[in-house]
C-alpha cells in the first residue's frame, strides 16, 4: 500500500526543527544573528583559502598513477633518503644548538646583548640572497672559500658543490646557520619563562652546571623543545629554497628534498599533478607529526 | 550620533559587501577589443623595448588594446603552467620553453592557429612551420598551434685574446668537429703555461640543470650522425647503429672533457646563466651556448669586447662533421600561443596576425639586437643582418637561418620534451665526466630511460 501517513508527512519538518535547535544551542533569538554574522566570515576565509587549497591538492594528488610514475623516476628515491636526512639532521642539530645557545644567552650583562643582537642576524636578512651567496662563496673555481684557501694556505680547495653528500651537507649547514638563531630565541623565552624562584632553590639543593640542567631546566624546557622540534620539522619538510638555492638540487639531481623535486616535476617537466604527488607522497610522515604536535599543545598541564 | 544596534550593523555590513562586489563586473566587463600578452624578459633591455613598441603600433594601427606583462623567463614558465592549470588564462602568451607547445597541444590546450600562419605561410622557413605545429591526442590529430616569432640556435662564442694569449690566432682553429674542439684544449694547456690557472678551455654545460645541457648534447649527437634518432613521423630509432654511435661518441667527448680537466669543475651544477657569466669573467676560451645573449649583453658596456674581442663561429667557423660536411643547426622556435578559454581570440588572432607582418617581425627582431634569429628567410637579406661591420651577426643568422637547420626533436614526438626535461642526456654525459662510466654503458642507462618516456606517449 502506498499510503502516507501523517507522521511521515510531518518527519522532514521536525527534522528541520531539530537541526536548528542543535545549531542554535542555547543561542536564544538576536545572539543566533549575531553569532552568524560572525562566523559566516571566517568560514568563508576558511573554505576559500584553507579547506578549497587542500581538497583541490589532495585532488590533484589522488591519482594512483602519478605514485607509479613518481616511483618510476630514477631520482625519486636519492631524494626520499635526501629528505630524511635533511630532516634528521637539519632539525636536530640545529635545535641541539639552539638549547645549548639559549643557555649561553641567559648569562647576564649588557654585551650578551649585543652579542645576542649580532647572532640573530643571519635569521634576520633575507634568504633567498644569503643562499645564493652561499653558492657562489663555494664555487669550486672562483669561489670566496676557496680563493682564501689559496691565497693563505696555498690549498686547492674541493669543488664543494660537485659532490652529492658534501653538496647536501653544505645545504643542511646553511640550513642550520639560518634558522638556529630563530629557535634560540624561541628556546631562550622558554627559558626566562622558569621562575626564579625554582632555580635558587634547586641551587640551595646543589643542583647547579649540567645537574642544575638535567633536573630542572631540561624538564621544564621538554615539552617546548618537542614541540619546537616538530613545528621545525613539518616546516622543513616544505623548505625549497635553500636546496634550490645552494645545490640547485645538483650535482646531476642528486640533491633533491620532495619539495624542490615536487616543483621541478610541476613546472620544468610541466607536470603539476606529478609534482602535488611528490609533495603528497611525505604525507605519511606528516600527519602523525601533526597528530603528536596538536596533542602535545593540547596538554593541560602547566608546562614550559 | 546614531546608536550602534544590531541591524545597523548588519545593515551596513551589507552595504560594505555590496560595494566591494561592484568594481569585480567591471573588470570582468572588460572592453571586448582589450586582449592580454605575456611575453617573457629579454636578456637585454632592447628586446624588451622592440616588443612594447610592436605592441603600441598594433595599439595604434587598430583600436585594440594590449594588456602586455613582460614577466622574467622562469617565473613566466611557472605563470603559464599554473595558468593552464587553473584555466584563468591569457590571450596570448610566448612558448617558454619552447616544448610547451607541444606538451599542451597533446592534451587539447590550444587554439588551432593554422589561419594566423596561413596568413605569411609564404614567407617563413621550412623549419619555423614544421615547428608550428603538433599532434593533439585529443582529436588524434596534428595540426598548427603556435605562430613563429622569432628562433635561437647554438653557435659558438670564443675569446680572441684568450686564443692569442696561449699562442694562437683565431684563423688557427681547425675546421672539422673534433679537431675544433680538440683545439680548445691545446689553448687551455697554452693558458695553463702562461701561468692562467682557472681559465679552461670550453665550457661545455655538463649540468642536469636548464635547457643548455639538452641543446649542447643533441649539437653533438647531430655532428655525429646520430640525425636521425626521431624521424618526422614520430618514430624512435635507438635501435639504428649510426644513433647510438653518435650518442656513445657525445657523451665520450663532452664528460671526457669535463673529466681531464678542460670544463670548469662547477660546471656540472651551473644553470643557464652561469656558463654566460663564466664566459664574461673570463674563465674559459670558447662556450657552446643558445641565441647570441653572451654578445648583445656586452655591446653597450664593453664595445670593444663585442667588436674585437668575441668571436661567434656561425657559419663559416661553425665546426663540419668529422668527414666535412655541414652539420645541420637544431632550431628552437619561439611561436604566439593562444591557450583554449581565451577570453578574446578574435584580437588574439588579429594582434598576431599584425605581428608576423615581414615588416613587424624584422623589426622586432633587430630592435632586439639580434639576439634571437627572424623566422623568415627573406629578413635576413636585411642591411642589419648583412652588416660588414657587425662581426657577429651575419653568420649567426647563416647558420640558423639559411643554412640547413632541423626543428627540435620534440616537434616530431612529444616524448623528447620529457627527454629534455628529465634530463636523460645530461645523466649520461654526468656518469662519464664525474662517475668515470664507460660512455657506452651511460648510453645505455640513458636509452633505457628515453624508451620508459615514450612509452607514455604511444598515440604520438
Amino acid at each position: 500500500m502506498n499510503s502516507v501517513s501523517a507522521v511521515d508527512v510531518s518527519r522532514p519538518a521536525l527534522h528541520r526543527r531539530t537541526l536548528s535547535r542543535s545549531l542554535r544551542g542555547s543561542l536564544k533569538g538576536g545572539e543566533y544573528t549575531w553569532a552568524l554574522a560572525f562566523v559566516v566570515p571566517y568560514l568563508v576565509v576558511f573554505v576559500t583559502f584553507v579547506a578549497y587549497p587542500v581538497v583541490y591538492g589532495l585532488w590533484m594528488g589522488s591519482d594512483a598513477s602519478l605514485y607509479r610514475e613518481l616511483f618510476a623516476d630514477p631520482i625519486y628515491q636519492s631524494t626520499v633518503v635526501n629528505t630524511i636526512l635533511y630532516l634528521a639532521l637539519g632539525v636536530n642539530v640545529k635545535m641541539f644548538l639552539a638549547l645549548l645557545l639559549s643557555g649561553f644567552f641567559m648569562r647576564p650583562g649588557r654585551w650578551m646583548k649585543a652579542l645576542l643582537l649580532i647572532f640573530v642576524l643571519p635569521w634576520a636578512v633575507p634568504q633567498i640572497s644569503t643562499f645564493i651567496s652561499i653558492h657562489w662563496m663555494l664555487n669550486g673555481e672562483w669561489g670566496f672559500l676557496n680563493n682564501v684557501l689559496y691565497k693563505f694556505f696555498h690549498i686547492e680547495g674541493p669543488s664543494w658543490l660537485n659532490d652529492r653528500w658534501m653538496a647536501l651537507g653544505a645545504v643542511i649547514v646553511s640550513h642550520i646557520w639560518k634558522w638556529t638563531p630563530f629557535w634560540t630565541l624561541i628556546l631562550l623565552a622558554g627559558r626566562m619563562a622558569i621562575p626564579l624562584e625554582i632555580r635558587d632553590t634547586a641551587r640551595v639543593d646543589g643542583a647547579t652546571g649540567l645537574k642544575g640542567f638535567v633536573h630542572i631546566t631540561f624538564p621544564l624546557l621538554a615539552n617546548l623543545y618537542l614541540i619546537c622540534t616538530l613545528l621545525s620539522t613539518i616546516f622543513l619538510l616544505g623548505d625549497f629554497n635553500a636546496v634550490n638555492f645552494v645545490s640547485g638540487g645538483g650535482p646531476a639531481n642528486s640533491t633533491h628534498v620532495l619539495a624542490t623535486l615536487g616543483i621541478r616535476d610541476a613546472f620544468e617537466i610541466a607536470h603539476p599533478r606529478l609534482g602535488v604527488a611528490a609533495v603528497m607522497s611525505a604525507l605519511p610522515l606528516v600527519i602523525p607529526l601533526v597528530i603528536v604536535l596538536m596533542r602535545k599543545l593540547r596538554t593541560t598541564e602547566v608546562q614550559l | 550620533m546614531g546608536h550602534l544596534t544590531r541591524r545597523s550593523v548588519l545593515r551596513g555590513s551589507l552595504v560594505l559587501g555590496a560595494a566591494s562586489v561592484l568594481p569585480v563586473p567591471r573588470v570582468a566587463r572588460a572592453a571586448p577589443t582589450t586582449a592580454s600578452v605575456w611575453f617573457a624578459q629579454g636578456f637585454v633591455q632592447d628586446e624588451d623595448v622592440a616588443l612594447r613598441k610592436a605592441v603600441a603600433d598594433y595599439e595604434k594601427a587598430s583600436s585594440n588594446k594590449i594588456e602586455l606583462s613582460i614577466i622574467p623567463f622562469a617565473p613566466e614558465r611557472q605563470k603559464i603552467i599554473s595558468a593552464l592549470t587553473s584555466g584563468v588564462v591569457p590571450d596570448v602568451l610566448d612558448s617558454n620553453p619552447n616544448e610547451i607547445l607541444q606538451i599542451y597541444a597533446w592534451q587539447d590546450r590550444w587554439v588551432d592557429v593554422g589561419d594566423v600562419v596561413e596568413s605569411q605561410k609564404g614567407q617563413f622557413s621550412e623549419t619555423a612551420i614544421e615547428s608550428s605545429t603538433a599532434y593533439n591526442n585529443v582529436t588524434k590529430k596534428r595540426a598548427i598551434y603556435g605562430v613563429p616569432l622569432r628562433a635561437a640556435v647554438v653557435p659558438c662564442h670564443i675569446w680572441r685574446p684568450l686564443v692569442e694569449k696561449a699562442g694562437f690566432k683565431i684563423e688557427d682553429i681547425p675546421k672539422t668537429w673534433n679537431a675544433y674542439f680538440d683545439f680548445f684544449k691545446k689553448v687551455q694547456d697554452g693558458l695553463r703555461k702562461q701561468g692562467e690557472r682557472k681559465v679552461y678551455g670550453m665550457g661545455f654545460q655538463v649540468t642536469a640543470n636548464g635547457v643548455d645541457p639538452y641543446n649542447l648534447f643533441i649539437a653533438f649527437l647531430v655532428a655525429y650522425g646520430g640525425q636521425g634518432i626521431v624521424t618526422k613521423d614520430g618514430k624512435l630509432h635507438l635501435d639504428d647503429p649510426k644513433v647510438k654511435e653518435a650518442a656513445i661518441k657525445a657523451a665520450a667527448y663532452l664528460g671526457g672533457a669535463y673529466r681531464d680537466g678542460y670544463v670548469p669543475p662547477s660546471a656540472i651544477n651551473w644553470n643557464d646563466a652561469d656558463d654566460n657569466n663564466a664566459f664574461h669573467a673570463k674563465l674559459m676560451v670558447m662556450d657552446v651556448d643558445g641565441t647570441l645573449s653572451t654578445e648583445v649583453a656586452m655591446k653597450e658596456k664593453h664595445p670593444e669586447w663585442y667588436f674585437k674581442d668575441m668571436v661567434t663561429h656561425g657559419v663559416p667557423g661553425y665546426p663540419t662533421d668529422n668527414s666535412g660536411k655541414p652539420v645541420p643547426a637544431v632550431v628552437g622556435v619561439t611561436q604566439g600561443l593562444i591557450p583554449k578559454g581565451a577570453k578574446n581570440v578574435t584580437v588574439a588572432k588579429e594582434f598576431l596576425k599584425y605581428f608576423i607582418q615581414p615588416k613587424v617581425l624584422s623589426e622586432f627582431v633587430e630592435l632586439g639586437l639580434g639576439r634571437w634569429l627572424p623566422v623568415m628567410p627573406a629578413a635576413a637579406k636585411s642591411p642589419f643582418w648583412q652588416d660588414p661591420k657587425d662581426p657577429h651577426l651575419k653568420g649567426y643568422v647563416q647558420m640558423g637561418l639559411l643554412g640547413p637547420t632541423l626543428p627540435d626533436y620534440y616537434v616530431y614526438n612529444l616524448a623528447m620534451a620529457e627527454v629534455r626535461t628529465q634530463h636523460v642526456w645530461s645523466m649520461a654525459m654526468i656518469d662519464v665526466a664525474k662517475d668515470g662510466a664507460k660512455p657506452e654503458v651511460a648510453v645505455d642507462k640513458a636509452f633505457k630511460r628515453i624508451e620508459e618516456i615514450f612509452a607514455k606517449y604511444k598515440a604520438a
